[in-house]
């Protein structure tokens, strides 16, 4: 391959019908598992519906987390495919839907909802000024208005210099990212604390929020890498990535491996340490039962696999193996929620049936179906970005 | 001149791009033994020159491997099986305690070893008496110029072979490079220099750790844990008027558990109101064989005859089984024994209130024994 | 400056010095006697270390009872230098090992410097256990060795991870800077004149041919090591945080800390070099190699972390009132409102509220400004260390062993010595070593590395 000509014209291709296809099919087929579910049982699907919604927040505003992040730090490197970021970001705009069933559901799913559960126990009403309703759901939705808004900011800016080929819109989303970073920090915490720490409500860990904002970012990597990978091998960038590009996609990817590990780690360690009974009962829920080999399965699940298997230089640059790491990524990350949300629904072991494959396959199916329903009408390369040829000739 | 031996031809390039193209031309043309030299790595060139990627990573993944082993063998060894202590609880195997140190150790051992095994196995470092030390080509190439030097050694090596090469990239300044006068014999790992250096070495190492290890360690200030300034028991003190470093305790200090006995003066009253709270059985009674053959059999003799064993060094005590000492209540007994009589002293200090009643019971079984009743067979 | 050109990478290096020129200006302060300015300042800094070291003495003399140390505040000022000196260590390898794998090129102007303060401020650093623990000489009882009390260390003591770790950062540092410096050698080696620098810098160089069949391993070795140093600089500070967090001690006891210190250290290890370098590029003349944009990258940075411990702060007071923990509860509200309350909001001002000018693009490139701000950084670091450990101690469970800690004059003159500890091996390191890497500094100056034409080629050595 030879550097990128300095003009090029970008024509076009229109993503196969089959995507779209594949989405509504398996979209139409969770949607219509996940109605029977919450007819058979309502607590149960509520707890997989949650999962669902972290999975999907998760790759939304990791997604936008990374788009962000590349204004920021001016990197090039990833300016090709930041629409296929932007695309996954798109999930954030159905995310009040998938929450609407689980907001329905409060009361199986948090212990504090229930006022006679919360009046005579000291902890929990010394909480209520935080945990009730009303203020719960003003949060909730503060945090989808939040994500959403800077998510049509910071895309109607990058679509716009498609036509304008205006350099100033990128100074405009180099800005708009940096406010976007303390609102990001702020409304994924309280995410996180609001739809799963919450969950066992006398638990708490300060390192709650960085937890899962470690997954969060792993997650829409893996899923952006997977997407990347797929589409260029089909050709639709007009423009072979190299090895330099799948490099820089796997070690980033390997480094938020190694970033939960440590933050997983670290969280463990500290309450094993300290054994105090208000902070352990967290993880001895985890150790009940066949829970345990769950939690034993998490490392390697979420860490020692991933991590040998993205160890080496060759393999971050080979698009077979990252293609495979990264649906196992989400895997993982499915794996992880799983392990987060679902103690608190069957203490004693594991639940598991096909209302735990239902859910998946209705995001899934959300996921292809947005994915291919945002690149009909846009462009896969940002062609007006002006580090966009740049980032095509990017060598390491 | 012509004498020495040569290593190469060198050839001096001005700009990144022609050194590339350099190194193209020099690996198309099948040199083998070749070297470019450049001030700083120049991107592309591992591709230019065709090489093989750096194999180091393996060395690094191994000895980080070993690191994290040999942490958690010794750490296992010496908090599992040698010298087990419970500390906070925690289990001797306490694998994510273990953790930071296993992390630690990987990689101070894969640091080390991947940087030496680059540093002596790939250059074969330290080498300062290379053919191209101190020649002006080097001077160049490791300042602001880029470098080609054939090396002699090549299969296809000839002088006039690699000039015109040279020649044919446009480069500057080709000239030859000898090897330094004095031709270095292949220095081999059994030269006798070589070899008392590594015993100079292997002594001074093992001599300097079991000195560490076996005199400083007991050398002051290290011995400062063993030989602490404060008095031990036994010993004299020049604090004290007295001049025994041991203290008495403080008047009127009780030891831990024990009661003050209350009728210390009053021999009718405990007579009256102390009633043994034991009851004689086996048990009872062989604690009170034991503390009465320690603490009473000396004076009293074993069987309570006032057989003395101590020759006449005090008088003899009474029998205890006179009609006196039978008749007497149990509390008048445990008196005696709490609070002395006559010449007896007090054995408060030495026999628990149990072993007092217990030896009490003893005393008795002794007087039973020397008085039976017929019933008694029964 | 206008609008930014997007399109363009911008420099890394200002202008496009020939590469000989930028061996003179490195090597100039080594090959020129030092002149009256530097002897000023070396007086200065060794003045401020003897200080140090007369107060050490007496301290090792009569006792640690010279120091405010108290029951129950038994970790004073020691352990507070300590976290400090290790938090000013993490930018060098942050700058040299994590900026180098995210391949941000204007690190090569400030690595070296900053790799080497870092080893200046771990040593540093690691004096202050051994002064804490009053007997320094007995420290070799740390090491697992079979000793005479045929007893081994506890392994499961944050204090003893953090022999490893500090250890272990040290060596690993140390090897990095080295081999950093391995190609610097060769270059000073063939521009000297002098017989005796010749033999030295021949020594060191270990006889660096400048092959590109030896540059091709040591980039391996370079980005392996980065690799490593990049979870060590994470594990170190993590290792330190443990060191208060695995207790249970309110307001030491919480899961952030580990991330939170990291973030701690790194931006206090920022705004030291970034105070230094200010001097550095004055001095040396080296404004076009340690940029202005340098600086304000330098400064973002400081804002990044300085808002990531901000917002430790603000987790931790939410999750102790959320918590519904009393003590923890209390020692929040102590720190904020009790007797240290001037302690806490000197951190507060200082680490989440003065970085905050660095938003505005004018403060992130005026000198006399961001020199103030980072200051003021440093100072605020060095509180939170004050707060994190001596609140929490001074308010024990029980109130009758409540205690109020003053540091005594002796422990302000053992502070002052390691300032002036640090401060003078900085002196002789700029007058010793090159400040600033030749190599890397060559590798990014423009025009230094083949036009894209040729990359082309570069694909086949991937195989």
């Amino acid at each position: 391959m030879s550097a990128v000509e300095s003009n090029f014209e970008y024509v076009k291709k229109d993503l196969p019908a089959s995507w779209n296809k594949l989405g509504l099919l398996l979209t139409g087929i969770g949607l219509l598992l996940v109605v029977v579910a919450f007819f058979v049982d309502h607590t149960r699907a509520a707890f997989n519906n949650l999962i669902m919604l972290m999975f999907l927040s998760s790759i939304g505003v990791g997604a936008l987390f990374i788009i962000a992040l590349e204004y920021l730090a001016g990197a090039v490197w990833s300016t090709p495919y930041r629409r296929i970021m932007e695309f996954l970001a798109a999930t954030l705009l159905i995310l009040p839907l998938v929450a609407l069933p689980v907001y329905m559901n409060l009361h199986d799913l948090f212990h504090w909802t229930h006022e006679e559960a919360v009046q005579g126990d000291y902890i929990l009403e010394a909480k209520t000024p935080y945990l009730n309703i009303p203020f719960f759901t003003i949060r909730v939705a503060a945090f989808f208005a939040v994500w959403i808004i800077f998510f049509f900011l910071l895309i109607r800016n990058s679509k716009k210099q498609d036509e304008s080929k205006d350099q100033s819109l990128t100074t405009k989303n180099i800005r708009l990212s940096a406010i976007f970073m303390p609102f990001f920090a702020i409304t994924l915490t309280f995410a996180s604390i609001d739809w799963m720490m919450s969950l066992e409500p006398h638990w708490f860990s300060t390192i709650f929020g960085v937890y899962y904002f470690s997954g969060t970012v792993l997650a829409a990597l893996a899923a952006g890498t997977y997407a990347i990978i797929v589409l260029n091998e089909k050709g639709y960038f007009q423009f072979k990535l190299v090895k330099d590009h799948f490099y820089s996609l796997g070690a980033l990817m390997f480094a938020f491996i190694n970033f939960w590990a440590y933050i997983a780690f670290s969280q463990f360690m500290l309450i094993w340490y300290a054994n105090l009974p208000e902070e352990t009962f967290w993880y001895l829920n985890k150790w009940e039962g066949s829970w345990m080999f769950v939690s034993i399965g998490l490392i390697f699940v979420h860490f020692v696999i991933p991590y040998f298997g993205l160890l080496s230089q060759p393999s971050k640059m080979n698009p077979k193996n990252l293609k495979f790491m990264s649906l196992w990524i989400l895997f993982a990350h499915f794996y992880d929620l799983y392990w987060l949300i679902m103690p608190t629904y069957s203490a004693d072991g594991i639940a598991f049936g096909w209302m735990e494959l239902a859910f998946p396959i209705a995001g899934l199916g959300l996921l292809i179906l947005i994915f291919s329903m945002r690149a009909k009408n846009q462009n896969l390369l940002p062609i007006g970005d002006p580090k966009l040829k740049r980032g095509l000739n990017f060598r390491l | 001149m012509n004498d020495k031996i040569l290593y190469g031809y060198t050839g001096i390039f001005d700009t990144p791009d022609e050194i590339i193209n350099a190194a193209e031309k020099v690996s198309d043309a099948g040199y083998k033994k070749y070297d470019i030299n450049t001030p700083y790595p120049v991107h592309g060139m591992d591709g230019a020159m065709k090489l093989p990627p750096s194999k180091l990573g393996y060395a690094a993944l191994v000895f980080g491997l070993t690191g994290t082993f040999a942490a958690l063998a010794i750490m296992y060894f010496m908090s599992v099986l040698d010298y087990p202590i419970v500390i906070g609880g925690k289990p001797f195997f306490a694998f994510p305690a273990f953790v930071p140190i296993m992390f630690e150790v990987t990689v101070l051992s894969a640091s080390i070893a991947t940087v030496v095994t680059m540093i002596a196995f790939f250059f074969k470092f330290p080498n300062i008496s290379h053919p191209l030390h101190g020649t002006n080509y080097m001077k160049k190439v490791s300042s602001d110029k880029y470098g080609v030097c054939l090396q002699s050694e090549d299969e296809k090596f000839t002088e006039d072979g690699a000039k015109e090469l040279l020649a044919s990239l446009n480069a500057k300044d080709i000239t030859p490079i000898y090897f330094p006068d004095e031709v270095h014999e292949k220095q081999t790992v059994f030269e006798p220099k070589f070899i008392s250096l590594l015993l100079f070495v292997a002594i001074i190492t093992s001599g300097g750790t079991y000195f560490a290890l076996n005199k400083l360690m007991f050398m002051l200030p290290f011995n400062w844990m063993m030989y602490q300034e404060k008095t031990v028991p036994q010993e004299s003190s020049t604090i004290f008027a007295d001049g025994f470093g041991m203290r008495p305790p403080v008047e009127g200090t009780i030891s831990r558990g024990n009661m003050p006995y209350q009728f210390k003066d009053q021999p009718e009253l405990a007579a009256m109101l102390l009633k043994n709270p034991l009851v004689p059985d086996e048990q009872t009674l062989a604690t009170g064989k034991e503390k009465y053959d320690i603490y009473c059999s000396p004076c009293h003799g074993y069987f309570g005859e006032g057989d003395s064993r101590l020759r006449g060094q005090y008088p003899n005590p009474p029998s205890l089984h006179s009609e006196k000492s039978r008749t007497s209540s149990d509390g008048s007994i445990y008196h005696v024994i709490s609070a002395g009589q006559n010449i007896m002293p007090s054995y408060s200090t030495q026999l628990t209130r149990q072993e007092r009643w217990a030896t009490v019971l003893y005393v008795r079984a002794l007087q039973r024994s020397f008085n039976a009743k017929e019933s008694d067979l029964e | 400056m206008g609008v930014i050109d997007y399109t363009q990478e911008a420099p890394a290096i200002e202008g496009r010095p020939p590469l000989r020129e930028i061996d003179d200006l490195i090597s100039k302060p080594l090959e020129s006697k030092p002149d009256k300015k530097y002897y000023i300042a070396l007086a200065i800094t060794t003045s401020m270390l003897g200080i140090g070291g007369i107060a050490l003495a007496a301290s090792l003399y009569w006792g640690t009872g010279l120091w405010g140390n108290n029951n129950p505040v038994g970790w004073g000022l020691p352990i507070v230098n300590f976290v400090f000196w290790v938090g000013i260590g993490h930018a060098g390898t942050l700058i040299s090992a994590i900026l180098f794998l995210l391949r941000q090129r204007w690190r090569n102007g400030i690595a070296r410097f900053a790799e080497g303060m870092t080893i200046f401020a771990v040593m540093t650093a690691g004096l202050f256990p051994l002064i804490h623990v009053g007997r320094p000489w007995l420290a070799g009882y740390l090491l697992p060795y079979p000793n005479q009390h045929s007893l081994w260390v506890n392994f499961t003591s944050p204090l003893l991870w953090d022999v490893f770790a500090v250890t272990t950062y040290l060596t690993v540092s140390f090897i990095f800077w080295y081999v950093g410096l391995i190609p610097d050698f060769a270059t000073l080696r063939d521009r000297t004149t002098n017989k005796i620098k010749k033999v030295i810098y021949s020594v060191t160089s270990l006889g660096w041919r400048n092959s590109n069949r030896h540059w091709q391993h040591y980039e391996m070795v370079y980005l392996i090591l980065a690799g490593f140093a990049t979870p060590l600089v994470l594990s170190v500070h993590t290792i330190v945080s443990f060191d208060f967090a695995i207790s249970i001690m309110p307001g030491w006891h919480t899961t952030i800390f580990p991330p939170y210190f990291v973030a701690g250290a790194v931006f206090s290890g920022f705004a030291m070099v970034q105070n230094v370098l200010i001097f550095i590029r004055k001095i040396f003349n080296y404004e076009h190699i340690i940029t202005m944009d340098t600086l304000d990258k330098m400064n973002k940075i400081m804002l990044l972390t300085g808002m990531m411990v901000g917002y430790a702060y603000a987790m931790e007071f939410f999750i102790a009132w959320y918590s519904g923990v009393q003590p923890e509860q209390f020692a929040f509200i102590n720190r904020a409102f009790g007797p240290y309350a001037w302690a806490y909001w000197i951190m507060v001002s200082c680490n989440v509220l003065f970085p905050q000018l660095f938003w505005i693009k004018k403060v992130r490139r005026n000198i006399p400004i961001m020199f103030v701000v980072a200051v003021l950084i440093n100072v605020g670091m060095w509180f939170e260390r004050f707060v994190i450990t001596v609140t929490s101690l001074s308010r024990d469970y029980l109130p009758s062993s409540w205690a109020y800690y003053t540091p005594t004059i002796t422990d302000g003159a053992i502070l002052l010595g390691s300032f002036g500890l640090f401060f003078t091996m900085l002196l002789l390191f700029t007058k010793t070593l090159p400040v600033v890497s030749i190599a890397e500094v060559k590798a990014v100056v423009d025009g230094s590395q083949p036009s894209h034409g040729h990359e082309a080629s570069s694909e086949g050595g991937g195989k």
